[in-house]
């Protein structure tokens, strides 16, 4: 199985059962709600029969799960009302891009809401969003956008790959008493892996080193890095793969480490690249550890433009492994090619 | 209704006092503003005190009202001391917001302010949160989106109307309604009749604005409501505002229809407790002098109280 890759130190227990990625999402949740009554989820079709994709079928608690109209705007608001008056919500969106429909609340209220008081309240707030992706979904129901909300000070941006990461920061992001953006790639829901059926929580923060290697060190989150994975496993590549796991705060040090014995930096990111999560990643790299670099850093993201619908043009849209794995051999052969080639 | 049988005297000094509270509180940083002590934008609210006060004496501190970016006669008719609001305009530590805030961002817990947004409209959205998680936690305050004419025409109010009307939030809507978005007449802002949108979500109440015996009355009726679980109450107060959108001038919007004689909330309030006797002219006159040592005292203390310091900002 591709997801027995844990760091050593947050390596799951023995004896854990394997389970779906959905299921572990399923599985903090339920574990939450039964555990403290404060907390409870809302969101747009959270209470209907397909349970936001499985997510949530079947809770303890279905009396704390409130479906709402399509007004994710106000439902921002209503979340973060109710965190100031001391409950714990989880809002879900079954797509990411609607996310940006709340703007004004996640950047101007939710995000702000602490520092413009001094800390003088918690905002114990989830924000839960699936990141959807082919079948010709298409630019408005395929973003993943997650550079852009870690530029706004005031929000906690978690995207974890596995099914033990997503329960680990599902349960921390819920016990944290600031806002959490928690991303959720549709395409890893049928992903298994080891998952204790206990609850236990993962820093906020802290990256996961999913391979271990010298020649080059490549940074990628969520899909990204199991795609990452799959391509390192394919090709037998010499790669540190690091999946930070959360976008911010960002675990730094670790990719630090690892660049001062690679020499070399990619940075795989399934977002858009000007001014993304893939930009920030190598300029603090190159801000703090330019002298161990032996080539440039290279980012490998989606086109500067909307996704597109028709299969053929997905297919040349989208990073894949393969692509992947011949951008890292490139590097690690010493050759400058630009990642832009592999998608235009 | 009979005022003079159902008015207690308590009630109307409080709802005076608050009044020449905000009035002369309002007064003294118009004076002070050019001076430039105090940096940040400022919305007064002198001629709309009516609308706070008339509310907040049917309000516990339990109750959580969230507001918008005209803050100072709201929070201050909830219950937050005057020398934190001071010290927050003049950019103290000791301010409510620690100086984080400013005009336009007041917090006081304790009061049941949980914050305001300078933003118009989504600020309506967090008292009905406010609202959802009393009605979850089964806790029986309630929640109060305070909010003027302009934010109506935000889709937000729509969205927060709705939500609230579908499950029987107890949450206010108090819209009070001063006629203007910015410099813009209610009559280029807004096709719709406000009152009669909100009539298609809940029970409507609709109380002059100027006048706080009418806001009482009307906010007693709605508040009971919420506190029995019946549902939302939209409560609109037609009012005035004397100043301009921001800053320490007078409205100068020709034929803006304000009489300060006639429209007076504190001159209304006051000939009506000396009708009625329960108040003396000496009373009056006290009161108006208690105020002023009390603003005194507040600016004292802000000005006393020390800056915060650049290391604040630093993120760890």
């Amino acid at each position: 199985m591709p997801w027995s890759r844990f760091d050593s130190n947050y390596e799951a227990p023995a004896g854990a059962r394997d389970i779906t990625y959905c299921a572990a999402i399923r599985e903090a949740i339920d574990q939450a709600m039964c555990l403290d009554p404060r907390v409870f989820c809302i969101g747009l079709d959270a209470d209907d029969k397909f349970g936001v994709f499985g997510s949530m079928s079947n809770l303890t608690h279905p009396e704390r799960v409130l479906g709402t109209p399509i007004s994710e705007n106000a439902m921002t608001g209503v979340a973060l009302g109710a965190a100031l008056s001391g409950m714990r919500p989880i809002h879900v969106h079954l797509r990411n891009d609607f996310l940006l429909v709340a703007m004004d609340q996640i950047a101007n209220y939710v995000a702000k809401w602490q520092d413009m008081f001094d800390h003088q309240v918690k905002v114990p707030l989830v924000i839960r969003s699936i990141i959807g992706r082919g079948w010709g979904c298409g630019a408005q129901h395929s973003q993943s956008l997650h550079g852009l909300f870690a530029q706004i000070p005031g929000l906690k941006v978690v995207m974890p790959s596995s099914p033990y990461d997503v329960k680990g920061l599902m349960l921390s992001a819920v016990k944290d008493d600031s806002p959490v953006l928690f991303l959720e790639h549709r395409w890893l829901y049928k992903n298994t892996g080891n998952v204790p059926e206990a609850m236990y929580t993962l820093p906020i923060g802290k990256a996961a080193t999913l391979r271990r290697g010298g020649s080059l060190t490549v940074v990628a989150t969520s899909l990204a890095a199991i795609h990452a994975l799959k391509a390192c496993e394919q090709q037998e590549l010499d790669v540190d793969l690091i999946d930070p796991r959360t976008i911010k705060p960002l675990d730094l040090d670790t990719i630090l480490a690892s660049v001062h014995r690679t020499g070399r930096l990619l940075v795989v990111d399934y977002d858009f690249p000007f001014a993304g999560f893939a930009s920030e990643v190598v300029a603090a790299v190159c801000e703090r550890a330019h002298e161990s670099l032996r080539q440039p850093p290279q980012r490998l993201c989606f086109p500067d433009r909307g996704m597109p619908s028709s299969g053929r043009l997905e297919r040349a849209y989208y990073p894949t492994p393969e692509r992947i794995g011949e951008l890292m051999r490139q590097m690690i052969l010493g050759s400058s090619i630009d990642a832009d080639s592999f998608v235009n | 209704m009979d005022r003079k049988a159902t008015l207690k005297r308590e009630d109307g000094l409080w709802m005076l006092r608050r009044m020449r509270l905000i009035r002369q509180t309002s007064e003294r940083i118009a004076r002070l503003y050019p001076t430039n002590v105090m940096e940040t934008p400022v919305h007064l609210c002198i001629g709309q005190e009516a609308v706070s006060v008339g509310l907040c004496r049917h309000l516990r501190d339990a109750d959580k009202m969230f507001l918008g970016h005209r803050t100072h006669g709201p929070a201050l008719a909830k219950g937050l001391p005057l020398p934190k609001l001071m010290a927050e305009l003049y950019g103290r530590t000791t301010g409510c917001s620690h100086a984080f805030g400013g005009s336009m961002h007041l917090i006081d817990l304790e009061h049941g302010l949980p914050g305001s947004s300078a933003i118009i409209g989504g600020s309506i959205a967090l008292g009905c949160g406010a609202a959802l998680a009393a009605q979850l936690g089964k806790n029986d305050y309630v929640g109060v989106s305070y909010f003027g004419d302009a934010a109506t025409n935000a889709g937000v109010f729509y969205e927060s109307m709705n939500f609230a009307a579908l499950r029987k939030l107890p949450v206010l809507f108090l819209c009070e309604d001063n006629g203007y978005s910015n410099v813009m007449p209610k009559s280029a802002h807004s096709a719709h009749d406000i009152v009669s949108v909100a009539r298609q979500f809940m029970t409507t109440l609709q109380a002059d604005g100027t006048d706080v015996l009418s806001v009482y009355e009307h906010t007693g009726e709605a508040v009971a409501q919420l506190r029995r679980g019946e549902g939302p109450v939209f409560l609109h107060c037609a009012t005035k505002r004397w100043m301009k959108h921001q800053g320490h001038e007078a409205c100068d919007i020709v034929d803006n229809g304000i009489d300060r004689e006639r429209d007076c909330p504190i001159r209304k309030l006051e000939a009506f407790l000396l009708k009625s006797r329960l108040i003396t002219p000496a009373e009056l006159a006290q009161i108006e002098q208690a105020v002023e040592a009390e603003i005194d005292a507040a600016i004292q203390f802000a000005e006393s109280s020390p800056f915060p310091d650049p290391s604040l900002l630093e993120v760890s």
